[in-house]
């Protein structure tokens, strides 16, 4: 009874019970950094990682840092769940940042580099350093290639400083007048981005090389600058404010107002500066000033700039052996190639687990939608496609073939509103209605209805999903799909596309839940009935896997429902603003990161509720933005053998011990824990699972039969 | 096979709604698909008798909409009605034409009558939970934008209605003009549904001991229904939910009403609006439950379409409750209950017994029926000129399930019972072609069944009627005299020769 009464009277909203979402998604960086750091990784794999560490931070400062500027300069003092306000976040983040690149650049210089060399390949991190032959390659292909795609630019009194490209890479020179000149001029030089930064010289014995492209145009400099000579040259980066805020209320026309926007994008104000170690002072004076950097935001780089090119690195011939083997995506039992899929989902509901299994059969969903003369509409959300998208190919045709097709096409993924744009009025033109977007929110739902005639009426296909219908990124984002034609699904559906059309909500909801309206409130629900079962002496067990954990209510929810006795396990790749360990807060509670090959991006949901468990899946984390801002779905997937199935994903995650960090109390993550374990890695066994399941089939299928099945349709 | 696709249109006052159903075999009727989009045509229609240009482009974009949704439904049929808002139009016909003209869909107007007697069926569409309510003596309130129908029940049949102008946008646009301030709403309100309902309660409530209200309305019965998890069947609620629901609405802030209630904000003030109504009505009655099936115009409107293709038959006897009702209103202007029985007996028993002659159908006999019941009202207010105060009464009271132009048959039929009948038809009213010919034919059968009964005696027991040779003969059992009848069917036998060329004789068989 004496605890009972202590649990009635902490306030699970005290700052001191969170973790700010900008330091922790530092930490999450972090643990990006430590598979390029892990010496058990393939050394092209640590590459990779290392320049996703690189491309994660220019993100996390176009986004994130820049949104926490904007506050500062509108004076907005409100703390964070963390209490922090949006000044002080900038000064730990701008530390938090500078011990990170440190790290990253040890990490290149000390590791990667020197491992590289042993294996075959060098790197000529200075163009000083070429042989006598190799400077005659690289000045005969900067004269053949590089050259004509310079705009070199000088600055002096009558011109003014030039624009700098957010994210470029330039190089800035001081130069003087020959003959005459005593003054110090500014020039600029963009590295065009056209050419691969990467190029490799002439083999030397058995040893490949490699040099950068902004070391070729250094040493070749003077040949920009014919007047005059160079002082001195060094290589230089900046980083803008690109977050959009478009006034949804205010724009008449959202399409315009985004491209409208997207050329501003260039111009916003700097906020990082990254420059040569070695600088010249005088030069780096001139930057700071004309770009109005201060202290805080520069950084001053030992190595190449814009690690983002060692993606292109890994990309270079040769090497297999360095580098992990390309997993195919298995075939899904349940869907083989070539079979009629609405036949296969009648018989059952049926998920999916991607990359393991192949995105294949939603793709082909769509196009015997598209072709079959008895579906009558198909409708869809897409936020972010796949360049050249066989989605949106199939689309058209159905459009072309008479259906009605409804695609809800959001505007407002981030970076991507270009690409978006002119698919979206591709499909226009195929005669899809388009839908751009809804005012104020954000379509991330991933939901997909075929309505058919059938004999017996009128049945409605549902695809649903935690990851985007990309084609591309579903090779490398894990996450789960599931095809159901469950009435009450499709109802929904139908209802759900209702909506997002500006119809009205439906009466009532049978399966699904929905954000902003109704998830949030269905998620407290779910939380709050694990504590009551706690509360009276039953099971009570909380699994969630997500990407980021940040809502404040949710949170709050959980220490609740934890400090009541529910067990909770969460799985959480990036933020996660909960703190694990607290004393009669969270010591109930666990918080594990998994970071591997592949993307950890689906989210599935686990409540013990008395025994008979639930499970859900959507594309909602429990994030504000996701819970308030966003159209999402969250659904229940209800066939005990496919709950099992996702039951087993969810156990084999807490079971990892090779690509899994866990939360310590004091706010760091740490390996997990391996004594007296066999080693475990949740991705490796999907695969192989996957592998094994997609062999059982084929075998079951030669054991049925020895004739040969001619293809009945012309799938690719 | 046998699925047939049907759409429903309803143009209400609040809110466009579009409903599809699917028909598979009998009593098989299944909802696929709904959509709704708000828009107030109500107020523009009650404070200007027009729709103005906005909400007509906005009227016909969504009908556009939905007539693309029917196309991929591949809709075989639809109906589309207006309402109240249509209705009460000064401008009716232009509107019907300017939409149809810029959405190709025909939008039909129901009479008040017609459209409560949709939303009847509608709700005893919902079957078993329907005729378990009706065992009690029930009563449905009927809310609109304009007005609300209060209808009663009586051993499972009902027995009245009432047409009462209190519609929720209609109160809403009063407080509006009244500038009535949230605290005093409930208030208001209340005072001005008690003024309307005064003489109502009066002349129909007394000693009935109402113990069910059933709610039809667009306001409070979704959120019912959805706070039961969507099962209609089960959205009861008692005088403590009633309460409780209440006490969130009295908070008075919307958004906090909206959030707690999960409705939509802008239709807060409406709920209150309706939930008030609904309390006081309930007070009144002294009711002790309260069913909020959720039922709208768009299962109505379905219903009747699949009675008329045969896919559906309910359990319940619409028309039975037509001809309780009228029975209820001769009884008002004291018309003899046994005459009128007798009288209706005699018509059917003619009419169906030279149907292949007039060619009418069950809708007709229906009238026959009904002018039979009411074929002496007038004589409330005149012995002189009976014919002329019926066809007013009757014009003036509403029958449920009848439209303007049926209510019109009727008064017309009774009226030439009684007075002479005018050919002219342009002069008596605005029939067609078609109902006059319907006028005509049922006058002389009413006219041959009065003479019939011209003593009002009920001499004529087990009538038969035979048609034979171009002749009607009408044999009865009887061992009274009925010289008076059979010179009356003589003197009247020239209509109704002239009407369907067939003589009526009339015969006596003495049974000793």
């Amino acid at each position: 009874m004496e605890e009972m009464h202590s649990v009635e009277e902490i306030d699970f909203y005290d700052p001191e019970y969170y973790t700010n979402r900008e330091l922790s998604w530092i930490l999450f960086n972090h643990r990006v950094l430590n598979e390029a750091r892990d010496k058990s990784t393939l050394l092209f794999e640590r590459l990779k990682f290392l320049s996703i560490t690189a491309s994660n931070l220019d993100e996390f400062f176009m986004i994130r840092v820049a949104s926490l500027r904007d506050m500062v300069h509108a004076k907005y003092q409100k703390p964070d769940i963390a209490g922090l306000t949006p000044g002080r976040q900038l000064e730990l983040l701008s530390v938090a940042i500078h011990q990170l690149v440190e790290l990253q650049y040890s990490t290149y210089n000390r590791s990667l580099v020197p491992k590289l060399k042993q294996n075959g390949l060098q790197i000529v991190g200075r163009h000083e350093d070429l042989t006598k032959k190799e400077t005659v390659f690289v000045d005969k292909y900067f004269e053949e290639n590089v050259y004509p795609v310079l705009t070199p630019m000088a600055v002096d009194s009558s011109r003014p400083f030039p624009l700098i490209r957010n994210k470029t890479l330039n190089i800035a020179a001081l130069v003087r007048k020959k003959d005459i000149g005593e003054e110090l001029e500014f020039a600029t030089v963009q590295v065009p981005s056209v050419l691969s930064r990467v190029v490799e010289l002439p083999a030397d014995g058995k040893m490949r090389k490699v040099i950068f492209l902004e070391e070729i145009i250094e040493r070749n400099m003077h040949k920009l600058f014919l007047n005059y000579d160079i002082v001195c040259a060094y290589p230089f980066r900046i980083m803008r404010n690109a977050d959009l805020t478009i006034e949804e209320d205010e724009a008449a026309d959202l399409l315009k107002e985004i491209e409208k926007q997207l050329k501003k994008r260039q111009w916003g104000e700097a906020i990082r500066l990254e420059v040569a170690a070695h600088c010249d002072k005088r030069l780096l004076r001139i930057l700071e000033e004309e770009l109005h950097i201060e202290e805080d935001n520069l950084y001053v780089i030992d190595g190449p700039l814009d690690l983002t090119v060692l993606m292109k690195m890994y990309g270079l011939e040769g090497f297999d052996h360095l580098k992990a083997p390309k997993y195919t995506p298995q075939p899904v039992p349940q869907l083989p190639p070539g079979c009629r899929i609405f036949d296969e989902i009648r018989k059952g509901d049926i998920l999916l687990h991607h990359p393991y299994q192949t995105f294949a059969p939603v793709v082909e969903f769509i196009r015997q939608a598209a072709k079959d003369p008895e579906v009558l509409a198909i409708k869809q959300t897409l936020y972010r496609v796949s360049g050249n998208s066989p989605i949106i190919a199939a689309l058209a045709l159905a459009a072309e073939n008479g259906k009605q097709v409804s695609v809800l096409v959001e505007l407002k993924a981030r970076f991507d509103e270009e690409n978006n744009i002119v698919w979206a009025r591709m499909l226009e033109k195929a005669g899809c209605h388009v839908i751009y977007g809804l005012v104020g929110l954000k379509t991330h739902s991933k939901i997909t209805l075929v309505v058919r005639r059938e004999e017996d009426g009128i049945r409605r296909y549902v695809h649903l999903g935690t990851g985007n219908y990309n084609d591309a990124t579903a090779k490398l984002y894990t996450d789960i799909g599931l095809f159901t034609c469950s009435e009450a699904i499709g109802e929904d559906a139908t209802a759900v596309f209702n909506m997002l059309s500006g119809y009205s909500e439906p009466l009532a909801w049978n399966k699904l839940s929905l954000a902003p309206l109704w998830l949030k409130n269905r998620f407290l629900y779910l939380i709050d009935r694990e504590k009551k079962a706690a509360q009276a002496g039953r099971p009570a067990r909380i699994i969630a896997k997500m990407n980021s954990l940040c809502d404040q209510d949710v949170i709050a929810a959980l220490y609740s429902a934890a400090s009541a006795g529910v067990k909770i396990d969460l799985i959480v790749r990036g933020i996660c603003c909960l703190k694990t360990g607290i004393k009669g807060v969270s010591e109930n509670i666990t918080v594990r990161s998994i970071v591997g090959n592949f993307l950890e991006h689906g989210r599935i949901f686990y409540f013990e509720n008395d025994q008979d468990y639930e499970i859900y899946c959507g594309s909602a984390d429990w994030m504000p933005r996701n819970l308030e801002r966003r159209v999402e779905i969250l659904f229940p997937v209800d066939r005990p053998e496919l709950k099992e199935k996702l039951l087993h994903i969810l156990q084999s995650q807490l079971a990892d011990n090779i690509k899994a960090s866990v939360l310590k109390p004091d706010g760091t993550y740490t390996r997990a824990s391996k004594r007296g374990r066999q080693a475990y890695c949740s991705q490796e066994a999907f695969c192989q699972e996957a592998m094994a399941e997609a062999k059982r089939m084929y075998r079951e299928e030669e054991q049925m039969t020895r004739t040969f099945i001619p293809e009945t349709s012309h799938g690719e | 096979m046998g699925i047939r696709t049907f759409a429903a249109i309803d143009v209400g006052s609040y809110e466009l709604t579009l409903k599809i159903f699917e028909f598979s075999g009998k009593n098989n009727m299944r909802e696929i698909d709904c959509v709704s989009k708000r828009l107030d045509l109500g107020s523009d229609t009650y404070a200007t008798g027009k729709i103005g240009n906005e909400k007509m482009d906005e009227l016909c974009r969504t009908l556009n909409d939905f007539s693309g949704i029917m196309k991929a439904y591949k809709v075989e049929n639809y109906k589309a009605y207006g309402t109240s808002a249509i209705r009460e139009t000064e401008n009716t016909t232009i509107v019907q034409d300017r939409i149809a003209q810029r959405t190709g869909i025909k939008v039909e107007i129901l009479s008040n009558s017609e459209q409560r007697f949709m939303d009847y069926k509608s709700v005893a569409s919902k079957g078993e939970s329907f005729r378990k309510i009706i065992e009690e003596k029930t009563a449905i309130l009927d809310i609109g934008g304009g007005s609300i129908q209060l209808s009663l029940f009586d051993k499972d049949t009902l027995v009245s209605t009432q047409n009462v102008r209190l519609g929720v946008l209609r109160i809403q646009d009063y407080l509006n003009r009244f500038a009535v301030k949230g605290s005093q709403m409930e208030e208001v309100i209340y005072e001005m549904a008690m003024a309307r309902l005064d003489t109502y309660e009066k002349l129909y409530l007394k000693d009935r001991g109402i113990q069910n209200l059933i709610i039809v309305d667009d306001y409070l019965s979704p959120w019912a229904v959805k706070k039961s998890g969507g099962d209609s069947s089960k959205a009861v609620l008692d005088a403590e939910d009633f309460e409780r629901m209440f006490e969130v609405l009295r908070s008075q802030n919307q958004e906090k009403i909206a959030a707690a209630m999960d409705i939509p904000q802008e239709r807060v003030s409406l709920v209150f609006i309706s939930a008030v109504l609904i309390n006081c009505i309930a007070e009144l009655m002294g009711v002790k439950r309260i069913w909020a099936p959720g039922v709208t115009l768009c299962d109505g409107i379905a219903y009747e379409y699949a009675e008329k293709i045969k896919m559906f038959r309910g359990e319940h006897d619409f028309e039975e409750d037509i001809i309780a009702c009228a029975f209820n209103i001769s009884k008002r202007y004291m018309v003899s209950r046994k005459r009128s029985e007798i009288l209706d007996n005699i018509a059917t028993t003619i009419f169906d017994s030279i149907r292949k002659i007039h060619g009418l159908g069950k809708r007709e006999r229906l009238y026959l029926r009904l002018a039979a019941i009411l074929h002496d009202c007038g004589k409330y207010i005149s012995l002189v000129d009976t014919g002329e105060t019926s066809y007013q009464i009757i014009m003036a009271t509403e029958i449920i399930g009848l439209s303007n132009q049926e209510r019109e048959i009727v008064a017309n039929v009774v009226r030439f019972n009684h007075s002479r009948f005018i050919y002219d038809v342009q002069r008596t009213g605005s029939l067609e072609r078609e109902a006059f010919l319907v006028v005509a034919k049922l006058t002389a059968i009413l006219r041959l069944a009065s003479c019939l009964d011209r003593s009002h005696k009920q001499k004529l027991k087990g009538l038969r009627a035979t048609f034979k040779d171009g002749q009607l003969i009408l044999t009865v059992d009887t061992q009274e005299d009925i010289i008076l009848e059979k010179g009356f069917v003589e003197d009247n036998a020239d209509f109704f020769e002239e009407v369907f060329s067939v003589e009526p004789v009339l015969k006596q068989r003495k049974l000793f």
